[in-house]
C-alpha cells in the first residue's frame, strides 16, 4: 500500500501535465463549424495527442526516473502500457481525427483550390444547389461530405484513389485550371435522402427516368443543377482562410 | 543463411515464403486488373468525343454537349458555356436517343393503288417536279403552296421562301409558326414596328417582378423556369405572378395566381392599367416622348387613351375574368411598383381570338409604367418551336410577309427583295398568299392542288383538324419528315425522308433572338437527306436552279446574312466561323467584331437605334411605339346549355407538340398524355368518376379520353393536352382566328363532356 500511495504522489504532476495537455489540445482545435461546440474530432484529436504524450512521457519516467522504486511486476505493466496501450490508442484516435477530420467543411476550405466552393456554398444568395443545400439547413452538418461521400473511413476504392490523385496533382501543381468534375456523379447522394418522399414520387419524370438515374446514366444535376458555380461565375481561390 | 541448394531447381523456404506473399499481393490487385478506370473515374456512357449543339426541342434553345461514340451520337448533356448553364429538361436529355427510333422515315415513298411503296429518289422527286410543273402550267402559280415549320434550319426556310416566291411566283408559304407566334408577332410588330422580343434571357437575373401570362413555364419551358425560380433563390423578394386559367405546377410556385376565363386577357390587362391611371404609375416622359397611341386606323391621344380605360375598372373587369377586384389591383400594384419587371408569356396569350390585343397590351403595360430597356425590365415572349424566330419570322416565311419584317402588300418591299434577290422586278406577286387555315381551305375546294410540307404535321395540329383532312387527301401532297407514319403522312402522296437534328447542318434563332449553329455530326439513316438538299434538288427540276445558287448551309447563311445588312435586322457580323466557336450571338449584330445585342430600341446599347434620347423605337417613322386601344370582345364559340364547359388545351413536361420524337424516346414512351382534366364539381353532377372514359363533344367534332378529376381546372372548365395522335383534341377544338395574325384560338372552344356508355 505505501508503495501504491507513493507511485500516486510521484505519477501525480504527470497526470496534471496530461490533462493540461489535453486541454491546450482542445483550445487550439480548428474552430468548430456552424456550431461551436467540441466537435468529435477535437475529442478524438485530444485522446490520439494526449495518449501518444502520455505513451512518451510514462516510458522516459519508468525507465530513466522510478525504475528502482517500482516492483518487477509494475515496471512491466507500465512499460506494456507505454509500449502497447497508449500507441494503439494514440493511432486509433488520430486515424479517426483524419477520417472525421475531413469530413469537416473547413477541411475542404483549408485547401485554395476548393474556395471557390465553399464561398459559394457559404453564400447566402447563390442559387446553385449546394448552397441551398447549405442555407436551408437541409444537411445539418458536414455538407461538403454528405454530397461526396467517397472518401470517408468507409469510403470506396474509387474515393481514395481520387484523393490520392488530387493530392498528387495538388503538390505537383499539375492540376487543371478550373477544376472539373471527372466521370458520372453518383445519384445515389441525392437519391438517398429525396428517392421515395412524396414530392419526389408525384413528378412523372422521376418515375419515367428511374433506371437511367439508378445507373448513372442520367444526372440528376441535369435538370436540378449546376450544384456549384460554373468556371466563369467561381470566386477567385484566395490563399488564406 | 541458407546452404546452396543441393538442386538449383528446388525452392527454397525463404522463396516459396517470397512467392507466397508476391502472389498474395498480386491476388489482391486481381480486382483492379482490367479497369479503365485505375486513375480516374469514367463516365457511365464511354464517348469518343464531345461536341457543342443545340437541343432539338422547344424555343429556349439550350446548348447541348453532343457525345459520339463510333459516330453514333450516345449521350448528350448541358453546355456549361450557354446560356442554359448546363441544364437540361427531360426533353433534352432524350435526344440522345431520337436519332435510333424506330419510327424514322428511312426511303421514299410513293402512294400507288392507296398504299405508299418504296421509291427511289429520282422516282420521287420527278413525280414531284411532274406535278408541280403541271398544277403551274394549268392552274398558275398560286396552285402550288409550301407549308413550312419553325424546326426547319433558318437556310431551309430561307431557301423555301426564296424558291416559291421569287421563283415559282406565289406567296402561298406558311408555315406551323402561324399556329404558335403569330400574334406575338403581331403585337410586336404593331407595337414597336418590328418583331421580335427587345429583351433577352439576362433580363430574368435582373427582375424583380415576372408576370407571366398564358404560359406554363414550369413544364413548357423548364429551363427558363428555373433560371426565374433562381432568381427568386437569390432574392426572395422577387414576385411572381401568374396569369393562367388552370392552377398549373408553375401556379404552385407564384406569389399570386389569377385564374381568368380564358379568352378574357384583354379585360384583365385594360384594368391593369386602369390602376396604373389610378394610381398614377404612369412614365409622363415615356407617354409624352416615346409613345403614340391608335385605334384601329385612328390615331388617338392619351386623353382618349385614359376615356378608353375608365370603361374597364377592376370591378368590372374582375367579373369579365372571373377573379376579384382585390387580386387585379394587387398585380397592377405589384408589376408597376417593382425595380423592374419582366412579362413572360407564349401559348396562352397567342392562341386566341385576341391575341394580338393581348400581346400589344402587355407590351403597353411595359411601356406606360416605364418598364422598359432596363436590365429585367422589359415583355418578352416564350418561342415553342427552335426556329420559329430566325427560321421563320425573321426570313418572312409566311404568306403576307418577305424576309426583315417586309411585307408583301408594300410595292416597295417587293421591290427590294427582288433586287436583294437579283430576279426582275414584278417576279414577287403583290397578292398575299393562303395563310395557314385558308391554305388548307383552299385545299379542299381544290384551289390548291399540290402542296410541300416540311418537317410538321398539320393532319394533327390544326384547330378543328377533321374539316381539313379531306383536302390534304384531295391534294398532291408531299410531306418531307424525319419520321412515318405521322397524322400527315397518313395523307401524302410522296413520302420523303428527311434528315433530324444533327443528322444535317444549319442555323436557328431562338426566343431572344440568339443565331447559333447545329453542327452535322453523324449520317441520316437510310436514305434519308436533308431538307435543303431536297429543296435544291427540286428547284433544279423546277428549273429554278440558278436562283437557288447557295447549296450548302454555309453558303445559304452568307447569302442571307449579307441581305439582313439591309434592314433593322442586321446580321451580317454573325458570320459562320463567329457561330462555330461561340455559343450563338444575339443580332442585332452588324460588324464582325459587335458582341451582338442584348437589349433593342436603346442608343448606344442596340447598333440599329441612332437616336439621342432614352428611346429610339426605329421600327416606327415617328419613332415612337403605340400603345393601341383594344376593347373585350364577346366569345365566339359561346358556351350554352348544349354546349355549357369550356375546353383549353396545353401541353406537358415529357412530351412535345405532337410527340412525334418523344413518342418513340424510350424514357418519354411510359409518359401518356391522354386524359381530360375536371374539376369534381362538373364530374359530379356529369356522374363521371376518375378514369373513366369520356367522350368531349364541340360543335365541330368530339374525342375521348379519359377522365382525371382535378381542381388545377376550375369548375367550368376542361383541359386536354395536344400531344396525343390517338385521342386527337383538335377534332373537338375551334378554328377561328386572330383578325390580325390568322393565328387560331386553341385555348378556347365550349363542348360538353359526358361519361361514355358502353
Amino acid at each position: 500500500m505505501p508503495n501504491h500511495q507513493g507511485l500516486r504522489r510521484r505519477l501525480l504532476p504527470f497526470l496534471v501535465a496530461l490533462l493540461t495537455g489535453a486541454r491546450l489540445m482542445n483550445a487550439t482545435a480548428w474552430a468548430a463549424g456552424p456550431h461551436d461546440a467540441v466537435s468529435i474530432v477535437d475529442v478524438f484529436r485530444g485522446i490520439g495527442i494526449t495518449a501518444a504524450a502520455a505513451g512518451i512521457l510514462l516510458l522516459i519516467l519508468v525507465q530513466y526516473v522510478y525504475r528502482k522504486n517500482i516492483r518487477h511486476g509494475a515496471y512491466h505493466r507500465l512499460l506494456l502500457v507505454g509500449v502497447f496501450l497508449l500507441p494503439l490508442t494514440a493511432t486509433w484516435s488520430t486515424t479517426t481525427t483524419v477520417m472525421e477530420g475531413t469530413k469537416l467543411v473547413q477541411a475542404c476550405a483549408s485547401c485554395h483550390v476548393m474556395h471557390p466552393f465553399v464561398n459559394d456554398m457559404k453564400n447566402p444568395s447563390s442559387p446553385t444547389l449546394a448552397a441551398r443545400h447549405y442555407r436551408n439547413n437541409w444537411i445539418a452538418k458536414d455538407q461538403c461530405y454528405a454530397c461526396h461521400v467517397t472518401y470517408g473511413v468507409t469510403g470506396t476504392l474509387a474515393g481514395k484513389r481520387d484523393g490520392f490523385r488530387h493530392w498528387l496533382h495538388y503538390v505537383t501543381n499539375t492540376y487543371p485550371d478550373p477544376i472539373q468534375y471527372v466521370g458520372s456523379y453518383a445519384n445515389s447522394n441525392c437519391l438517398s435522402c429525396h428517392q421515395g418522399t412524396g414530392k419526389w414520387e408525384r413528378v412523372k419524370s422521376h418515375q419515367a427516368l428511374l433506371g437511367e438515374l439508378s445507373t448513372d446514366r442520367i444526372a440528376c444535376i441535369t435538370c436540378h443543377g449546376p450544384p456549384h458555380p460554373l468556371p466563369k461565375e467561381r470566386t477567385v481561390a484566395t490563399t488564406s482562410k | 543463411m541458407c546452404p546452396p541448394p543441393d538442386e538449383p531447381n528446388e525452392l527454397t523456404r525463404r522463396e516459396l515464403i517470397k512467392l507466397m506473399g508476391a502472389s498474395a499481393g498480386l491476388v489482391c490487385l486481381a480486382p483492379l486488373a482490367g479497369c479503365g478506370d485505375l486513375w480516374e473515374r469514367q463516365a457511365v456512357i464511354p464517348v469518343d468525343n464531345w461536341h457543342k449543339g443545340v437541343c432539338r426541342f422547344c424555343g429556349t434553345g439550350c446548348g447541348v454537349m453532343i457525345g459520339l461514340k463510333d459516330n453514333r451520337v450516345a449521350d448528350v448533356k448541358g453546355d456549361d458555356e450557354a446560356h442554359n448553364r448546363g441544364r437540361l429538361c427531360i426533353k433534352g436529355l432524350a435526344t440522345r436517343d431520337i436519332l435510333y427510333s424506330n419510327g424514322r422515315a428511312l426511303y421514299p415513298m410513293i402512294r400507288k393503288n392507296g398504299e405508299l411503296q418504296r421509291v427511289s429518289w429520282d422516282e420521287a422527286m420527278t413525280l414531284v417536279a411532274q406535278r408541280f410543273k403541271e398544277a403551274i402550267q394549268t392552274h398558275g402559280p398560286d396552285s402550288v403552296a409550301y407549308y413550312g415549320s419553325g424546326q426547319l434550319y433558318t437556310q431551309e426556310s430561307y431557301t423555301a421562301n426564296k424558291l416559291f416566291k421569287a421563283g415559282i411566283g406565289t406567296n402561298n408559304v406558311d408555315g406551323n409558326p402561324r399556329l404558335c407566334m403569330a400574334s406575338a408577332a403581331t403585337g410586336y410588330t404593331t407595337t414597336f414596328g418590328k418583331d421580335e422580343p427587345a429583351g433577352c434571357y439576362e433580363d430574368i437575373d435582373h427582375a424583380e417582378c415576372f408576370f407571366i401570362t398564358g404560359s406554363n413555364t414550369l413544364e413548357c419551358h423548364p429551363i427558363i423556369w428555373e433560371r426565374v425560380r433562381d432568381r427568386k433563390r437569390s432574392h426572395p423578394a422577387t414576385k411572381i405572378i401568374l396569369v393562367d386559367p388552370r392552377r398549373t405546377f408553375t401556379a404552385k410556385h407564384a406569389d399570386l395566381h389569377l385564374p381568368i376565363y380564358p379568352g378574357t386577357d384583354v379585360s384583365l390587362y385594360n384594368a391593369m392599367i386602369h390602376v396604373f391611371l389610378e394610381h398614377d404609375f404612369i412614365d409622363r416622359d415615356m407617354v409624352e416622348n416615346y409613345l403614340s397611341f391608335k385605334e384601329g386606323e385612328n390615331n388617338r391621344t392619351f386623353e382618349d387613351f385614359k376615356r378608353h380605360i375608365a370603361k374597364y375598372p377592376p370591378e368590372t373587369a374582375a367579373k369579365t375574368c372571373g377573379i376579384t377586384p382585390r387580386d387585379i389591383r394587387e398585380a397592377a400594384f405589384l408589376f408597376a411598383s417593382s425595380k423592374a419587371t419582366l412579362s413572360l408569356w407564349t401559348m396562352g396569350l397567342n392562341q386566341q381570338v385576341q391575341g394580338t390585343a393581348s400581346n400589344r397590351l402587355v407590351s403597353a403595360m411595359h411601356l406606360l409604367t416605364g418598364h422598359f430597356g432596363r436590365p429585367g425590365a422589359t415583355p418578352f415572349s416564350l418561342t415553342g418551336q427552335p426556329n420559329a424566330c430566325g427560321g421563320v419570322r425573321d426570313t418572312g416565311s409566311l404568306s403576307h410577309a418577305l424576309p426583315n419584317g417586309r411585307l408583301v402588300a408594300n410595292p416597295k418591299h417587293r421591290e427590294e427583295m427582288e433586287d436583294l434577290w437579283k430576279v426582275p422586278r414584278g417576279r414577287i406577286s403583290p397578292k398575299p398568299g393562303y395563310h395557314t387555315l385558308t391554305l388548307f381551305e383552299a385545299m379542299n375546294r381544290g384551289d390548291v392542288k399540290c402542296c410541300l410540307v416540311m418537317c410538321t404535321n398539320p393532319g394533327q395540329t390544326l384547330p378543328n383538324v377533321t374539316a381539313y383532312r379531306q383536302g390534304m387527301e384531295k391534294a398532291f401532297l408531299v410531306v418531307v419528315d424525319a419520321f412515318h407514319p405521322t397524322e400527315t403522312t397518313r395523307f401524302a402522296d410522296v413520302v420523303l425522308p428527311a434528315a433530324l437534328w444533327v443528322e444535317k447542318e444549319g442555323v436557328t434563332g431562338n426566343s431572344e433572338r440568339r443565331y447559333h449553329l447545329y453542327p452535322k455530326l453523324v449520317d441520316p439513316p437510310g436514305e434519308a437527306k436533308s431538307d435543303l438538299a431536297i429543296l435544291v434538288d427540286l428547284a433544279d427540276r423546277l428549273g429554278h436552279g440558278d436562283l437557288i445558287s447557295a447549296r450548302t448551309p454555309k453558303d445559304v447563311w452568307d447569302e442571307w446574312r449579307k441581305i439582313s445588312a439591309h434592314s433593322a435586322y442586321n446580321f451580317e457580323g454573325i458570320t459562320y466561323e463567329r457561330l462555330q466557336k461561340e455559343r450563338g450571338l444575339l443580332w442585332p449584330c452588324p460588324t464582325e467584331n459587335h458582341p451582338g445585342t442584348k437589349r433593342r430600341y436603346l442608343p448606344g446599347q442596340d447598333p440599329m437605334a441612332t437616336g439621342t434620347g432614352r428611346f429610339d423605337f426605329y421600327g416606327k417613322p415617328d419613332g415612337r411605339a403605340t400603345v393601341w386601344l383594344d376593347r373585350q370582345e364577346e366569345p365566339l364559340d359561346p358556351y350554352t346549355d348544349e354546349f355549357p364547359l369550356i375546353l383549353n388545351t396545353g401541353r406537358i413536361l415529357e412530351h412535345w407538340h405532337t410527340m412525334t420524337i418523344t413518342g418513340s424516346a424510350p424514357t418519354l414512351q411510359a409518359i401518356h398524355p391522354d386524359y381530360l382534366e375536371i374539376h369534381p364539381y362538373d364530374a359530379h353532377q356529369l356522374a363521371i368518376k376518375e378514369g373513366d372514359p369520356v367522350i368531349v363533344k364541340s360543335r365541330r367534332g368530339e374525342v375521348e379520353l379519359r377522365a382525371r378529376l382535378t381542381d388545377v381546372v376550375r369548375p367550368g372548365m376542361v383541359f386536354a393536352t395536344m400531344h396525343s395522335a390517338r385521342h386527337l383534341v383538335n377534332q373537338a377544338t375551334h378554328d377561328v382566328c386572330d383578325p390580325f395574325s390568322k393565328q387560331p384560338a386553341f385555348k378556347r372552344c365550349a363542348v360538353a363532356v359526358q361519361r361514355k356508355t358502353a
